[in-house]
């Protein structure tokens, strides 16, 4: 009797996992689908960060140069007024 | 028994989902790949939207510095002047510089002894400012800098020369009259005021004092800038007192 319940255990046990085993499950290349996304979004992520900081730059370079079309402009007047006087 | 058998089982189940839960359910994969795919669409498109704001901040850059060239080649049309010029010009102003430099270091009685050369900077100065080239506001601030630091350096000369403590001559009187003897004449407020300096008056007139005891009236001193006594001076003092002390 205890030998027969400890067989149907056993065997139910068996029976269970390998339900468990055969349920839906993705497959070796859906999982390799799921990771090539996962590179592809941190590789985008960062992209983007590398042109936010290229963004950065630009800005900053346009403002100088921004600045320097102004003291060239206040440049020209001047030198203008002192050529006069010359 | 049963009970060892239940509890070998009820291990087996334990371990059989820990390892069920460590992998992914087909739904949960499906769940993931749609929100990573999302997710990838968004940044995808945020990238072209940064890419695209990049592309006109490069242009933009690129127009200003067209932009500023243009403005500097039209200042330098005003001035006139081909690049070897402005050249020539930039480093004689780097020559003045560097002068003044020298000289603004220099230790009042060094200047003193150099003072012929402001005239010759101030000779250099005068040319940069005739030079259309001066008109340009970075050229025009650096010759006025130039000119105020010379003007100081020509302001502690005056000062020095007022003040008599630079190239001063001092003409003996008679003892008849002005007590004159090298003690005294260092001892003049207007000399230096201190009676112990007399052997910088001694040594700086060499060639017409031999004996500091004989001076003679008429006789044109120079009087070297007032400061300690220099270790030459000290042992032209000690020979001094040993002769005259020698038996």
């Amino acid at each position: 009797m205890k030998k027969t319940s400890s067989l149907l255990l056993v065997a139910g046990l068996i029976a269970g996992s390998t339900l468990i085993g055969c349920s839906s499950k993705p497959s070796d290349d859906e999982l390799k689908q799921l990771e090539d996304l996962k590179a592809e979004v941190a590789s985008l992520e960062r992209e983007i960060s590398a042109k936010e900081s290229e963004k950065a730059s630009l800005a900053k370079a346009i403002a100088d140069k921004d600045a320097q079309i102004k003291k060239c402009q206040d440049d020209k007047r001047a030198a203008q007024s002192r050529l006069q006087g010359m | 028994m049963i009970k060892r058998t239940s509890l070998v089982a009820m291990l087996m189940m334990v371990v059989a989902s820990g390892a069920v839960a460590q992998e992914l359910s087909k739904e949960e994969w499906q769940k993931q790949v749609t929100e990573q795919t999302a997710k990838r669409n968004d940044l995808r498109n945020k990238l072209t939207a940064v890419q695209t704001e990049v592309d006109n901040l490069k242009k933009q850059d690129a127009d200003k510095a067209a932009v500023l060239k243009n403005c500097q080649d039209e200042l330098m049309a005003m001035v006139g002047g081909t690049e070897e010029q402005r050249k020539a010009y930039s480093d004689k102003m780097a020559r003045v510089e560097n002068w003044i430099n020298e000289l603004s270091r220099l230790s009042n009685q060094d200047l003193w002894a150099r003072k012929g050369e402001i005239d010759e900077i101030q000779k250099l100065i005068d040319e940069l400012k005739k030079d259309k080239l001066s008109a340009v506001p970075d050229n025009y601030n650096r010759v006025q800098n130039a000119q105020n630091r010379l003007d100081a350096l020509k302001r502690t000369i005056a000062q020095l020369t007022e003040s008599g403590q630079m190239g001063m001559t001092y003409t003996v009187g008679t003892w008849a009259r002005d007590r004159d003897c090298l003690w005294n004449i260092a001892k003049k407020p207007r000399i230096y005021d201190n009676a112990f300096l007399w052997p910088k008056i001694w040594q700086g007139n060499r060639d017409q004092i031999k004996n500091p005891d004989i001076i003679h009236p008429g006789q044109k001193l120079k009087i070297p800038p007032k400061a300690p006594l220099t270790n030459e001076e000290k042992a032209a003092v000690r020979s001094y007192w040993q002769k005259k002390n020698a038996p």
